[in-house]
């Protein structure tokens, strides 16, 4: 696992890699902390546990609460890089000629990850020093003071919504892998991913309500806010991470049992 | 009917016990029993869908044998982690990433395996792709990127090469420098197990040769023995073609009998020294005034050998 890890992040620690995470963390910082700004309630109490309010802002989470928000939205994105990570190393036979280089099949799909979860935490820390810097520039326009931004409190706020990031990320990333795994074709595993996270759990909600409760791209989208009335930050934290782990355990086995024919 | 021609003489790099590979109703490989000496070149010859690559890939931990088993480097071939570190392939084609560049491919590899990053600059020199390390992939031809597999395959300097037609796709001058680099790559203590669909390809670099054919086996031996077998037959061309007749009955007067094909004579040498054969066909053609425009010995090559084989001809 240990050799497989430092081989991907040998892929990953590329100038071009570093350029794509910067404009990517850049771009999402600019984005996020103007829509969550300019679209934020003058006063009075969120709407389920969504968006943000002139007064949030203005306490000692509202540094990080843009980065929060947008994180929250970005779900899908990290599925879909995944899910095109995984899938493609099948597609391109990569996979096959790791292999024959390191057996050990459950080593190499942890390490590999692992490897990937370390840029995705770098990526994030990123998009979250650089989205506290864009909030600071345009925290002066909306009338949101910054006064309670530096403390200890907001730091300690900052470290919270950043580890709820990671974990997000983390999760969205297994089920991407889990995906790709069990397909193997980039593009079935895309639609399959896609449809699933996007349409068919929120189509599914409207029509059902408990489904909030217990599909997985839902949970992680209540998760990410902290909890909504619907469905508490516990219990999206305790289902999420069952799903988790029985999809990574699933990938897992069958990765390991599976013949490598492409 | 399997053709065993002798037993191997050096301890078997790799050998191979019944093994067989089902997909559903499919057999892809049929109870092969196979061994390799170590140190040679071994030709795994086979027509498109015989069982060569599901063979080597079976000897490479990518896909779970059905049945049957065997050792690979004396390991168990149902533990490839205990083998695979003395082992280098490059198989159903060259798969890298294309964004990296060649170098940068072997040193994910490298890593992964666990090897040395400094034999890189080395190998990419031994395989002539010292010019370009630094370009991407995606930039280079096909020739380039299977050399660059054969680079990827002898990271770690193996104990056993695999290749799967590694010549498969190439023009006719990167066949030949294939080929000389597979020649290269031999030695007393690497064994290369080389397959093609194609004998012609191999012939002249292979010392031992398997051949299958439905996923079964057909034959395993030294190439020459192969050849051996083979035969010779004797070509002779009268300089006027109305003596072809007359040749003919005379030699065959003589109990060297001749089928005419064209405006030749074929005599099949059999056990006879051929040489010898040649001398007394043109003391024969001379006594008579027949004037010989050709006469010479054809040996029939293994590949002449090989699609007789698979056309069950001679099994």
């Amino acid at each position: 696992m240990t050799r497989t890890f430092r081989a991907e992040l040998l892929k990953l620690r590329r100038r071009r890699v570093a350029v794509a995470v910067l404009v990517g963390a850049t771009a999402f910082a600019a984005l996020a902390s103007t829509l969550v700004f300019l679209s934020a309630a003058d006063a009075g109490e969120r709407v389920s546990g969504r968006g943000a309010t002139v007064a949030s802002l203005g306490q000692a989470g509202g540094a990080t609460e843009a980065f929060s928000i947008g994180v929250s939205g970005a779900g899908i994105l990290v599925l879909v890089l995944f899910i095109a990570n995984f899938a493609g190393e099948f597609s391109q036979g990569t996979f096959r000629t790791l292999l024959m280089r390191q057996p050990r099949r459950v080593g190499l799909l942890a390490g590999k990850m692992a490897a990937l979860l370390v840029l995705a935490a770098v990526a994030l820390a990123v998009a979250e020093v650089l989205t506290v810097v864009a909030s600071s520039v345009i925290a002066p326009s909306q009338d949101v003071s910054t006064a309670s931004w530096f403390g200890i409190d907001a730091l300690g706020e900052a470290a919270r919504n950043y580890v709820t990031a990671l974990f997000g990320v983390a999760a969205w990333a297994s089920l991407g892998m889990a995906v790709a795994v069990f397909v193997r074709s980039i593009p079935v595993a895309l639609a399959i991913g896609i449809v699933w996270s996007g349409p068919f759990e929120h189509l599914l909600q409207d029509a059902w309500t408990a489904a909030s409760q217990w599909f997985p791209g839902l949970l992680l989208e209540a998760l990410a806010v902290g909890g909504t009335a619907d469905v508490s930050s516990s219990r999206a934290l305790t289902l999420v991470s069952l799903y988790v782990a029985a999809a990574v355990c699933a990938a897992a086995f069958v990765f390991a049992r599976r013949d490598i024919t492409a | 009917m399997v053709q065993t021609m002798t037993t191997p003489p050096l301890p078997p790099a790799l050998s191979l016990s019944g093994l067989t590979k089902r997909y559903g109703a499919r057999v892809a490989v049929e109870d092969l029993t196979i061994d390799v000496p170590a140190g040679v070149v071994a030709g795994f010859v086979g027509p498109n869908g015989a069982g060569k690559t599901t063979t080597m890939a079976m000897l490479l931990g990518l896909v779970a044998p059905s049945e049957g088993g065997g050792t690979v480097l004396g390991a168990p071939l149902g533990d490839p982690a205990a083998y695979l570190g003395g082992v280098g392939a490059l198989i159903e084609g060259p798969a890298f990433y294309p964004g990296l560049t060649g170098a940068q491919n072997l040193a994910v590899l490298a890593t992964a395996a666990g090897h040395d990053r400094g034999e890189i600059p080395g190998l990419l020199q031994l395989v002539g792709l010292a010019e370009r390390p630094d370009d991407r992939v995606r930039g280079y031809s096909f020739g380039m990127k299977q050399r660059l597999g054969i680079a990827a395959a002898l990271l770690g300097d193996p104990k056993l090469l695999i290749l799967d037609e590694p010549i498969n796709g190439l023009d006719p001058a990167g066949v030949h420098e294939m080929r000389g680099l597979i020649g290269r790559l031999a030695s007393a203590e690497r064994t290369v197990l080389v397959s093609s669909h194609v004998l012609a390809e191999l012939e002249q670099v292979c010392d031992w040769l398997i051949v299958i054919d439905g996923g079964r086996l057909i034959f395993q031996g030294p190439a020459t023995e192969l050849l051996d077998r083979s035969g010779a037959s004797l070509v002779v061309a009268p300089e006027h073609p109305g003596d072809l007749d007359r040749l003919r009955d005379l030699l065959a007067a003589a109990g060297h009998d001749g089928e005419i094909a064209d405006d030749r004579l074929e005599i099949v040498v059999n056990g006879t020294d051929p040489r010898r054969l040649a001398a007394a066909v043109n003391r024969a053609a001379g006594s008579r005034g027949i004037v010989l425009s050709e006469l010479r010995i054809a040996r029939t090559s293994l590949e002449d050998r090989y699609l007789t084989m698979m056309n069950g001809d001679d099994r």
